[in-house]
């Protein structure tokens, strides 16, 4: 049901050529000259939930191009199609796993590209438009679809598809259109005037309520990135702590048995003598939120403790009483492992 | 909601068409004032933060794992959302995704980024929403905001869709129109602006930042079609009207749960938006019963609102709770010709009493109503095939062969008129034309069948009976034959295997869909020849497909097997005609639980379900049994097996009105083909 929202927005295919204007908030100006620099690209894929085709953006006259990482880059050929239509053939430069950015090249000159500028992030309530290959529809000479919007809210990026976690965690625009779907990865986000500012996201779900994400990373991030691809630095995308290995019992936490899957995370007890006990936790606590992050259930208990490393302190609210209580359980301890 | 193939090929034909439109409106915006955009970005940011201060975060707490389902990949789970503040003594709306209705607290977190337990007070279960309370410091209030007046509002004027959800700090907007003022059966205003679970229960506001009503995951379609949750991402979003929540609130600040009221009437037409709102059925003992409406009367007002299609009747129903009344008047047609007009005052009720699904006792051939190869049906009434052992019809003296010519309501009183407000009898072409006569009366109601045996014409009177919970012992059988086959079907990638019984194409087969144990990773031949194996003679005798599914995952059963089966089912379909009041899905163990669940998800084709050692499934929800949605369950057991929720289970099915039965101790891990075959058989009576 998400074509909805497509057909109700201004979603533009023009064929028009106009000049480099001077910076107007004139959606139309706008619109038609960040969209030049705008490309489409093709690659692997083809078959069903892996489109074949995505976005990018030129960020250099002489053909860099950022995009995101995805299955499309993994092709033997990648086809890169400017807006007035001409061909290139790209090559991978290189790639930043942590953002999941990537950098091509083509062979160009002259090319209008975006300028990376590392400005203040917009706020919440800032309008943009979204230029992105949406669904492969603009074919040949055609513009990329534009999308119109405003900043819905700036975020920590919390996402997944399935059993995939997208490795970066840093902010991210949240967009009000609709830009989660084929082909809108790796597209332009700009304000009205015309300023790039981010790159449209892959297609993942929040993690936190499972609803798909309408996301961007932000341009100074996107700069960062490219800069270390270029640099043939970039960041590695970390390990991740392993999410099974802390066992909240070194907390000095039980919680009351989990019958039939239907028990919310309630205190049974705690040890002696532990940091739970020290912090003053008590049975019949209800936890509510750990270092801040609200915890529903057990699941996202374990979701909240999985991350922390030894010595991070934590932190949890519980109600009691009716009322909300907060315990600060000190640094975590360090996992005691089985011999 | 993610998109396909085919949507992608519809929307290249739009981008098309649209690219005329673009230009237009591109060439407008230049031509108007360059800072026109930036002025309206202005006055959104001043209007957000106008309503922000009364927007708080909820987050859920206490929930079990049973309750969030583990659905996230599917679904919205539960994450945090958002609340207005309605009223500064602490009080807070939300809606019942912040709040499901197991959970009777929650966390609201202010803007300043306090968090605050709140009990869950009242809830309005018409309009999904939840109103929380939280206990303030003395001196304390919490800011509420301005409300925009519902005479003001206009189509396309625009609105934000403002949360807290994302951020604990600032609160989320999402900028659209108002797209309608009166949707969802007159519950909701309805807006492009994005609302998903980040939103419901933050508020829809104008260009000022003036309330104009709280976002809620509100089903578009009171029948459930479509679940609320579902439309986030569409391009349209529900908000219910401010002044609606407010004219309720004092009752949901004293603890009262409002519900949807019900009239207790069916239509007889399934189209409301053409039909007349002409009552087919009236349940006894429901509202429109006790206001004196009967079948046949035509709804002409409602609440002072001319009604000439059902869709009128019920936009003035639907907004309306249990307990409030409304004032009807009805067309009521006189045997004479013409017609009279009644009125009649109803208090409408939460739920009716369920209802059980009535029987004669009749067994009919399945063939009569069959086309014959000449093209012409069948006519002259249905046939008894058997009776049903010590039946209602078997008890009044009808026999085997027997045909049934016609059958209308005996008043069982000689007062004058009765007669006359009977109408005629209704002649029983079909099966099905005898079915739905019979599934319209309530269980005791006196009929009289008139009955063609040999040359004579008997009227025989007959009081229906609730439909026996335990299949018959020794349901008949024919003799014949079955063979396994592949039942092929596009876009099954395993497709089940199929006991299909030979014999006469033209007649109906039931269909009984079984879940054995998931099949595993040995996928050998022979196995698949030893799973089909038992049901060869039983599927032959009483004329049952038995579809023996395959799964996308070896290990378990999955909710992609029950797409592939319902494509295999329109597969059996094509190949043979089906007899629609002997569809039925069963299970043992793990594939028990989700027989349950297929037979939800197929819907009211499924007339039985069967569990063999196994309970209901955790997540089943169960609805009163009503015309048209009731299953016969039965429960089956091996001798080692115990099943503590049994009881539990079986009561909470029967409270619901649906007949529940017990099968044989079950014997090795042979499942019990005849006794389900039978059952299938036996789904069949009248």
């Amino acid at each position: 049901m998400r074509f909805l929202p497509l057909l109700l927005s201004l979603v533009i295919t023009i064929g028009v050529s106009v000049d480099p204007s001077p910076i107007r908030a004139a959606p139309g100006e706008t619109i038609a000259g960040a969209a030049r620099k705008v490309v489409k690209l093709y690659g692997a894929g083809g078959v069903r939930g892996l489109e074949a085709f995505q976005t990018g953006i030129l960020v250099s006259a002489d053909g860099q191009i950022v995009t995101v990482m995805s299955t499309v880059l993994d092709a033997e050929e990648i086809t890169c199609v400017l807006d007035d239509g001409r061909r290139y053939v790209a090559t991978l430069t290189g790639i930043d796993p942590r953002r999941e950015l990537a950098v091509l090249s083509i062979k160009g000159e002259d090319l209008p590209a975006f300028v990376l500028d590392e400005s203040e992030p917009l706020p919440t309530g800032s309008r943009i438009f979204a230029l992105s290959n949406l669904f492969g529809v603009a074919v040949g000479d055609e513009r990329v679809s534009a999308q119109h919007g405003v900043v819905a809210g700036v975020i920590p990026l919390e996402a997944r598809r399935g059993a995939y976690e997208a490795p970066y965690t840093g902010d991210v625009y949240i967009l009000d259109c609709t830009t989660n779907n084929p082909g809108s990865p790796g597209g332009a986000l700009v304000d009205w005037q015309g300023r790039l500012v981010g790159l449209l996201g892959k297609e993942l779900r929040a993690t936190a309520s499972g609803i798909w994400l309408n996301y961007a990373l932000p341009v100074a991030e996107v700069a960062r990135g490219y800069r270390e691809i270029i640099g043939g630095t970039p960041t590695a995308a970390g390990d991740k702590p392993a999410t099974a290995a802390f066992d909240p019992a070194v907390l000095g936490v039980v919680l009351v048995p989990d019958v039939l899957d239907k028990t919310p995370p309630f205190v049974e007890s705690t040890r002696p003598d532990s940091p739970a006990s020290r912090a003053g936790l008590r049975p019949d606590d209800l936890l509510v939120a750990i270092n801040g992050r609200a915890v529903a259930s057990r699941s996202a208990v374990r979701q909240a403790l999985a991350p922390l490393a030894d010595g991070d302190p934590v932190r949890f609210t519980v109600i009691r009483g009716g009322a909300i209580v907060e315990c600060d359980l000190g640094p975590r301890p360090p996992t005691v492992r089985n011999p | 909601m993610k998109f396909s193939l085919w949507q992608t090929v519809v929307l290249s034909a739009f981008a098309i068409s649209t690219a005329v439109a673009a230009l237009i409106v591109t060439a407008a915006a230049v031509a108007s004032a360059d800072t026109l955009g930036l002025e309206e970005e202005a006055a959104f940011r001043r209007a957000v933060d106008r309503v922000a201060p009364a927007v708080v975060r909820i987050e859920p707490a206490g929930l079990s794992e049973a309750g969030i389902g583990g659905a996230a990949e599917a679904a919205p789970a539960t994450g945090p959302s958002s609340g207005l503040v309605v009223d500064p003594a602490g009080w807070v709306v939300t809606t019942a995704f912040a709040v499901p209705t197991d959970a009777t607290q929650a966390i609201v977190m202010l803007p300043d980024g306090t968090r605050q337990a709140a009990r869950a007070v009242g809830r309005d279960l018409a309009r999904g929403l939840v109103l929380l309370k939280i206990e303030l410091a003395p001196g304390i209030s919490l800011p509420v905001a301005e409300t925009a007046p519902r005479s003001e509002l206009a189509v396309g004027q625009w609105t934000l869709a403002v949360g807290r959800a994302w951020s604990t700090t600032a609160p989320s907007v999402a900028i659209g129109i108002l797209s309608a003022k009166n949707r969802a059966w007159g519950r909701a205003v309805q807006t492009d602006a994005s609302v998903s679970p980040a939103n419901y229960g933050g508020p829809l506001v104008d260009i000022e930042g003036r309330v104009i009503g709280i976002l809620a995951p509100l089903p578009a379609d009171t029948a459930g079609m479509m679940a609320g949750t579902e439309l986030y991402d569409s391009g349209i979003g529900f908000a219910v009207p401010i002044a609606d929540i407010s004219s309720v609130l004092p009752r949901l600040m004293n603890g009262e749960t409002l519900r949807p009221g019900i009239l207790g009437i069916g239509y007889s037409s399934r189209d409301p938006f053409t039909a007349p709102a002409n009552i087919a059925t009236c349940r006894v003992g429901s509202p429109a019963a006790k206001a004196g409406l009967r079948p046949g009367d035509t709804v002409v007002t409602a609440a002072g609102q001319p009604v000439t299609r059902i869709a009128e009747l019920r936009h003035v129903l639907a907004p309306r709770y249990a307990g409030d009344t409304v004032e009807l008047v009805v067309d009521r047609p006189q045997k004479a010709g013409g017609s009279v007009r009644v009125s009649a005052r109803a208090t409408l009720v939460a739920e009716l009493p369920p209802w059980r699904r009535p029987m004669l006792g009749i067994v009919p051939d399945r063939s009569a109503g069959v086309e014959k190869a000449d093209g012409k049906e069948k006519s002259g009434g249905v046939r008894v095939q058997w009776l049903w052992p010590e039946g209602p019809a078997a008890r009044a003296g009808v026999r085997e062969g027997d045909v049934v010519e016609s059958i209308i309501e005996a008043t069982g009183n000689d007062q004058p008129g009765a007669a006359e407000q009977a109408g005629d009898p209704l002649r029983v072409a079909s099966p099905a034309a005898l079915a739905g006569f019979v599934g319209g009366t309530e269980v005791g109601q006196m009929v009289r069948l008139s009955i063609r045996r040999g040359e004579k014409i008997l009227p025989i009177e007959i009081a229906t009976a609730a439909l026996a919970a335990d299949p018959p012992p020794n349901v008949p059988t024919v003799a014949g034959t079955a063979r396994v086959e592949r039942l092929e079907a596009p876009e099954v990638a395993k497709p089940p295997l199929v006991v299909m019984p030979a014999g006469d194409a033209r007649t109906p087969l039931g269909v009984l869909i079984y879940f054995g144990p998931p099949p595993g990773t040995g996928d050998k031949a022979d196995a698949n020849a030893a799973l089909a194996e038992p049901w060869l003679a039983a599927a032959a005798q009483h004329n049952v497909a038995v579809i023996l599914p395959g799964a996308d995952d070896p290990q378990r059963w999955s909710r992609m097997d029950i797409a592939a089966l319902a494509r295999s089912l329109e597969s059996l379909r094509t190949r043979r005609p089906i007899d629609p009041a002997r569809v039925a899905v069963a299970g043992r163990g793990a594939g028990g639980a989700f027989a349950w669940l297929v037979a939800d998800a197929l819907g009211p084709a499924v007339r039985g379900v069967a569990l063999l050692d196994s309970a209901l499934p955790r997540q089943a929800t169960i609805e009163a049994a009503e015309p048209g949605r009731s299953r016969w369950v039965l429960f089956g057991q091996s001798a080692a097996q115990s099943l503590p929720k049994l009881a539990a289970d079986r009561k909470r099915l029967e409270d619901n009105g649906f007949p529940v039965g017990i099968l044989p101790e079950m014997l090795g891990e042979t499942p019990p083909a005849a006794d389900l075959c039978g059952w299938v058989e036996a789904l069949g009576v009248l």
